[in-house]
């Protein structure tokens, strides 16, 4: 599902220059689930972004579903993403002034849903994450665990092949963190690919597959399936 | 989607009360503002716009050449209509208009004695008039009402004002206790926006009755300013062809110098109005000030609203990256701001609305207008605040629209966006410094405005205008002026008295041609004939320079010349003209006396040559110097002198002051107007500081905590808000001095008598600019600095 090839990602100052991704090369086949881990600094959260088409790689191949997308413009980066990649943040990332009902219904207003399949949509996903008593919540009316059981509710009520979890768990104590890890495994088990960001050793066991980054390149692998 | 942009864009302008109501209330402000000049200045173009007839309805108008003057009179020669009628075939209707101020109007026909004296007086009008312009009649035949002598129409409101409930038709009206008309005909109230204002109009046959010289068909060197010639020209004929055959017209019944002084041309009927050089009622540059003072306050509120925007776009950088990350696009998140602008222009709109009808009706009252501002009848305004609206909405939006949907999602969602990243802040410089400019603008241009109308009242006008009561003399009747004068005398709060034609500066003036010595011709410039008495002097404080004054006389039989007369004659002094015989109105006299000149008319004009000389018959006031202290048993007591004496006739009084003023009314308006607005750019502009300082005092308030603990005081605190801000009016001050000193100029080029301004009131103006910033900025900057540090080094 995602190849990529000599990947390749610098930050420039006026006076510095930061090697964030070094020839990056490694595969994700479509259903896996992988980790991704290593000290701060070493280019895990770059790889994020270049792979959910937030940020441009300087040079290398990307290659998602079978089309090299290292040098999609915006309007083509913005389309492939909302329709193919959900995302869960550490932070939560919902919007406050709209509600969780609201936040869960954004990408398929995007997507150009119409009113009664959108509402229909969200609904099943708030349902599946339990959540469903909340929907007309703002994001500062619930706890950590409840805001992240909506984020990945947002993430997955499109429908994408990938989701990327960046430390979704690290805001979380450890009872809503397990529960998250398990929604996620969940999701996998139904076919979404799932690459996270994580730092949790624990977190990390839910994947079938860790790669370890250091200074912009993957050291090792390791494989837990 | 974009119920989506709405709903956000309303919560989010409920979170941000403070913002929301910063923009929504500055916006209210310009908007009202710009609602109400709108309405004046299309009001004030709107004159006549309602005959159908408009794009060929034209007034002829004469230009007179004397010396170097060129003087602009809307009147014609009474006979000039008939010619123009019968030598030309270039229009369709022509019609002459003759109207007169001051006129007595009884009803012989009324049990009870009832005596009336409109205002705008009376007009002998050729029925011609009524198809050129759109003045309906709603009882009578319009094709026959005036065409037969001694009738007469009436408004409306003359009809229930005369006559009450009563059908006025063949009613009787008795004008000056002379001649008797039958109401033929009722006239609906003409609308506000004309300046034909007379309310009775009367048979033009009649003229003839009231004054036969001037009524007869060789009349033509009698020049008086309520004798008028309206024409609709036939379709097709330009006024251009029309103005080519006036000088072949004006040879034909002209010879020698005055065919070579006189010359007419067509006035078009949208210029009437607004062409001061005629008798415009207003200077379209008082109306373009207004526009741009109004386009100034809408720049001013865009320019807070911008600022306040990209100060506040970073709190807005988590939600811009969640909806890139979910898959907006750039024009997605663009539409989304606009639609926040919309919603706060949208109220700021409405309640500018109300507002602005709440305010009418002070405005039609300082303005003497009669605008209205209601939904039906008013969809061109209404399309204005339309094009307001987009206006401002793109104007004020699309900037921080564009800046939102700029941010990069991936440091947009971990809050690395800097004011670097914004962008905004050399566009926020160049804002804040423009709304300086224009604050700094209007505070000089009212400050200038104030000076100089506060020079035109105090100046020495030559004369003394203080507690002096003009009363009218309705008759030239010697007798009565006597009795009036003995009575008079009698009142103890009288100090002294005079008979004139008008007080030394009046907006009525007369002009004749004069001959000085025996020369073989006449002078190339006329002078101003002031009718008076020979306590004229002394009521008014004029002073002699040489000679003597006036004997007792009913008839000229000398005259009293001004200073400027001499210069203009070129003798080097005043004694050189004593004795010396000029012929003026056809007499010729000794000169007497020399008189110390004063400004016969506002201090926009200059000083013209004039004579003083006693003609009972063409007495028309009695300018009575009273006593301040007793003036309320004084008045009373004139007034009951002036009722034994004119007993026919309805009394009023003015103050010479106020008639001054009145030189100055457009002025006045204007200054009051200048302050307003002025006053609401200035507090708009504080708003958009205060908010600006809020922004920044919330960004630096690890910046502060650290300096306080590193020593910093209070004052050094204030200083780095303050700093940018005063380094900012000081730009805005160098851009706001030249324009400022460029308009004031223009302005004050038609006083002729005018002010000096300095570079201190510049310096003025920008002390006064720095008090506003620093109660603008002051406040919030001082909270930050006694702020304790270690609060706002935890908060951070």
């Amino acid at each position: 599902m995602i190849k990529i090839t000599d990947l390749q990602k610098t930050y420039r100052t006026e006076e510095v220059e930061t090697i964030a991704l070094n020839k990056l090369t490694f595969e994700v086949k479509e259903g896996e689930f992988v980790s991704v881990m290593g000290p701060s600094g070493c280019g895990k959260s770059t790889l994020l972004n270049i792979l959910g088409l937030l940020d441009d790689p300087d040079g290398g191949s990307f290659i998602f579903n079978g089309i090299e997308v290292a040098h999609f413009n915006e309007r083509k980066r913005a389309d492939l993403r909302k329709r193919n990649i959900g995302f869960v943040f550490q932070s939560f990332n919902l919007i406050d002034e709209l509600t969780v009902f609201e936040n869960v219904e954004l990408p398929l207003i995007y997507l150009g849903v119409k009113g009664p399949e959108r509402k229909q949509r969200v609904e099943t996903v708030l349902d599946k994450m339990q959540i469903m008593h909340r929907r007309n919540h703002y994001p500062q009316q619930l706890s950590g665990g409840q805001q992240q059981r909506v984020a990945v509710a947002r993430a997955v009520v499109n429908n994408p092949k990938l989701i990327l979890a960046d430390e979704p768990t690290g805001n979380l104590d450890s009872s809503n963190g397990n529960e998250v890890m398990t929604l996620l495994t969940d999701l996998n088990e139904q076919g979404t690919t799932i690459i996270m960001v994580t730092h949790s050793e624990h977190d990390s066991r839910y994947s079938h597959r860790i790669i370890r980054m250091l200074d912009g390149q993957a050291v090792t692998e390791n494989i837990l399936i | 989607m974009i119920k989506n942009y709405f709903k956000i864009a309303w919560r989010t302008l409920l979170r941000y009360k403070a913002y929301t109501g910063i923009n929504i209330f500055g916006l209210t402000l310009s908007i009202t503002a710009a609602i109400l000049i709108f309405t004046l200045v299309t009001y004030q173009f709107s004159f006549e716009s309602f005959n159908h007839n408009k794009d060929r309805i034209y007034r002829i108008v004469t230009d007179v050449s004397s010396d170097a003057n060129l003087e602009h009179l809307p009147c014609v020669p009474q006979p000039l209509g008939k010619a123009f009628r019968n030598d030309f075939s270039f229009a369709e209707q022509t019609a002459r208009i003759v109207y007169y101020r001051r006129v007595l109007l009884s009803l012989p026909q009324e049990k009870e004695s009832k005596k009336f004296q409109e205002d705008d007086g009376v007009a002998f009008a050729e029925p011609s008039f009524f198809h050129i312009f759109d003045f309906p009649l709603v009882k009578g035949d319009p094709n026959t009402a005036l065409a037969n002598p001694h009738s007469a129409l009436i408004t409306e409101s003359i009809a229930k004002k005369y006559f009450g409930n009563t059908d006025a038709m063949g009613k009787t009206l008795r004008v000056n206790n002379d001649i008797d008309f039958t109401v033929t005909g009722i006239l609906k109230d003409l609308p506000p926006n004309t300046d034909r204002r007379q309310n009775i109009y009367l048979s033009y046959d009649n003229l003839k009755d009231w004054n036969p010289s001037f009524a007869s068909d060789s009349s033509w060197p009698n020049l008086y300013s309520g004798s008028m010639c309206f024409v609709l020209l036939n379709k097709g004929v330009s006024p251009a062809t029309v103005d080519k055959a006036f000088p072949g017209f004006v040879n034909k019944y002209y010879k020698g110098d005055d065919a070579k002084a006189n010359a007419f041309r067509l006035q078009p009927l949208s210029d009437i109005h607004v062409n001061a050089e005629y008798d415009g009622r207003i200077d379209p540059k008082y109306l373009y000030t207004l526009l741009l003072i109004g386009i100034f306050l809408l720049a001013t509120a865009c320019m807070n609203f911008i600022n306040m925007a990209t100060a506040q776009a970073l709190n807005r950088s988590k939600e811009v990256g969640i909806r890139k990350v979910l898959g907006s696009l750039r024009n997605q998140l663009f539409w989304q701001f606009i639609a926040e602008t919309a919603i706060i222009t949208l109220i700021a709109g409405v309640i500018a609305w109300f507002a602005a009808i709440l305010l009418l009706p002070p405005l039609n009252t300082l303005t003497t207008s009669h605008m209205t501002l209601d939904l039906l009848s008013t969809g061109r305004t209404i399309a204005f605040c339309f094009i307001v609206f987009l206006v401002v909405i793109f104007a004020a939006g699309s900037y921080p629209g564009l800046i939102l949907a700029r941010f990069q999602p991936v440091l947009a969602l971990k809050s690395k966006l800097s004011q670097a990243h914004i962008g905004g802040f050399p566009l926020r410089r160049i804002l804040v410094t423009s709304q300086f400019a224009i604050s700094q603008l209007l505070i000089v241009g009212m400050i200038i405005i104030a000076w100089q109308m506060h020079y035109s009242n105090s100046l020495d006008m030559g004369f003394d205008k203080e507690a002096i009561v003009t009363v009218p003399v309705p008759t030239a009747d010697p007798t009565r002026m006597h009795t009036l004068r003995d009575q008079l005398r009698t009142i103890p709060g009288v100090e002294n008295l005079t008979f004139c034609y008008q007080p030394p500066a009046s907006r009525h003036n007369q002009t004749t041609d004069v001959t000085y010595d025996n020369r073989p011709h006449t002078e190339r410039w006329e002078i101003n004939v002031k009718n008076a008495d020979d306590h004229y002097l002394a009521a008014f404080g004029l002073h002699l320079v040489a000679g003597r004054n006036l004997y007792p006389s009913d008839t000229i039989r000398e005259f009293l010349v001004n200073e400027t007369f001499v210069k203009k004659l070129g003798l080097s002094s005043p004694h050189d003209v004593l004795g010396k015989l000029i012929k003026a109105y056809g007499v010729t006299a000794p000169v007497v006396g020399v008189v110390k000149d004063f400004h016969e008319y506002s201090l926009k004009s200059e000083i013209e040559p004039l004579c003083i000389c006693s003609e009972t018959g063409r007495y028309e006031a009695c300018s009575i110097k009273v006593n301040p202290h007793e003036l309320h048993e004084t008045l009373a007591r004139i007034q009951n002198a002036w009722n034994g004496s004119y007993p026919d006739y309805v009394y009023s009084y003015t103050f010479l002051d106020d008639r001054i003023a009145e030189f100055y009314l457009m002025d006045n308006i204007l200054l009051t107007l200048v302050e307003v607005f002025a006053g609401i750019a200035i507090l708009i502009s504080c708003l958009g500081l205060y908010g600006l300082v809020s922004f920044m005092a919330l960004r630096k308030t690890k910046e502060v905590g650290i300096r306080k603990v590193l020593g910093a005081g209070v004052g050094q605190i204030c200083w780095l808000f303050g700093k940018e801000f005063f380094r900012l009016l000081l730009i805005a001050f160098v851009i706001a001095a030249p324009a400022a000193t460029m308009i004031t100029n223009y302005w004050l080029r038609d006083f002729k008598y005018a002010i000096h301004p300095g570079p201190g009131l510049f310096l003025v103006g920008l002390l006064f600019s720095c008090l506003i910033a620093v109660i603008a900025v002051g406040y919030r900057s001082l909270k930050a600095a006694i702020a304790n540090p270690i609060n706002s080094l935890r908060s951070e």
